[in-house]
């Protein structure tokens, strides 16, 4: 070979040598190295997190162009959104028990035993507490019971339930036996879990609590009349799951 | 000396500026081939020094060990067998074995000069 063309050579390896370096330092590396068993697990736990994370995006995005596509529809029927607005306001307001609602659903009454104290009982047993209310309203949710009420109170997602002596407090307000609690759901599901064996309410039936089940085709239900300032809860940044 | 190392310098700014970056899956595959493409270059200062270099067995061997060793990586990586490990080691032990070679010609010829003094 030519002597004087073996610098050129060297030049072009040494470009070429230069170049694969760069590029390979350019490369972000974040999983270098051997990936061990923990390592693999918290990269499917990431994966599943950005996945889940991917997939609340999406809804809020498919949530917001449908929302658009409503507002403009609404534009174009009646010239302004307002109309499109109230009827989100209303479903809104029907979920979180601020409207008046009726549907098909179940009434449970529920009453103090009528067993004649015994020297040395106590009542404790025969009467009915808050935890019991709480029980019985925490199972119709779990039965799939889209609004309730105890007493006409309407129960909301803050709704408290508390021991007031004699009587319960519900959100503050004082009730006292018997205690009527109506929900809007599917009748069926509603009274079977109710009635379920080792249900709440099966329990309570040992110590002659005394329930009464009904299965109306409607309830009729007032929304719940107190407004709440939310002074510490702020709205979230939508699709961020942390 | 100066040639190649002017080189090199152009070669990282041409890289830095280049607007692609390997995939990430690939890089294993481009490390190895860096490796091997190293072990050419310390075996070329090596025979340099002894005086037995030739060009078309450095870029030869510049070339075909680069792409010898990303294809044993490509290989390995389809039958779930690290066969680049085989590479690094090979090119590793080499590159190690060419440096301790150029080390010491280079000792020994500092030791001859200083004798002459």
């Amino acid at each position: 070979m030519n002597k004087s063309w073996i610098k050129y050579y060297l030049f072009l390896i040494a470009v070429l040598m230069g170049f694969m370096l760069s590029m390979q330092f350019k490369t972000n590396r974040t999983h270098e190295g051997i990936v061990t068993i923990p390592k693999l697990l918290e990269m499917q736990n990431e994966i599943n997190k950005l996945k889940n994370e991917l997939k609340q995006l999406s809804e809020a995005s498919d949530e917001v162009i449908r929302k658009y596509a409503e507002y403009k529809v609404s534009i174009e029927e009646t010239g302004s959104i307002v109309k499109s607005m109230e009827s989100e306001l209303v479903k809104i307001r029907n979920y979180s028990a601020y409207a008046k609602v009726e549907g098909p659903g179940i009434i449970i009454t529920m009453n103090d035993s009528d067993w004649k104290l015994q020297e040395g009982e106590s009542s404790d047993l025969y009467v009915i507490h808050d935890i019991d209310v709480l029980e019985v309203i925490n199972e119709l949710k779990a039965a799939g019971a889209e609004a309730i009420t105890i007493n006409d109170e309407r129960i909301t997602g803050l709704s408290n339930i508390r021991c007031g002596g004699p009587t319960i407090n519900i959100d503050g307000k004082r009730h006292a036996v018997p205690f009527v609690i109506k929900a809007i759901g599917d009748p069926k599901k509603l009274e079977a879990t109710i009635l379920a064996p080792d249900s709440y309410v099966d329990l309570m039936e040992y110590s002659g609590i005394r329930v009464e089940i009904a299965k109306v085709e409607k309830v009729t239900m007032e929304g719940y009349d107190i407004r709440k300032d939310f002074k510490y809860a702020k709205k979230a940044e939508s699709g961020e799951a942390k | 000396m100066i040639i190649p190392l002017l080189g090199l310098l152009a070669g990282i700014a041409i890289g830095l500026a280049f607007p692609v970056t390997i995939p990430i899956q690939y890089s294993t595959y481009m490390s190895v081939a860096i490796l091997a493409a190293l072990d050419s270059v310390f075996g070329g200062i090596r025979s340099a020094i002894e005086k037995t270099f030739d060009m078309e067995i450095f870029i030869s061997g510049f070339f075909s060990n680069a792409i010898l060793a990303a294809i044993l990586a490509y290989i390995g990586d389809q039958l779930g067998v690290p066969i680049y490990y085989a590479a690094i080691f090979a090119f590793g032990v080499r590159l190690f074995q060419n440096f301790a070679i150029i080390r010491r010609h280079i000792i020994a010829d500092t030791k001859k000069n200083h004798n002459k003094i």
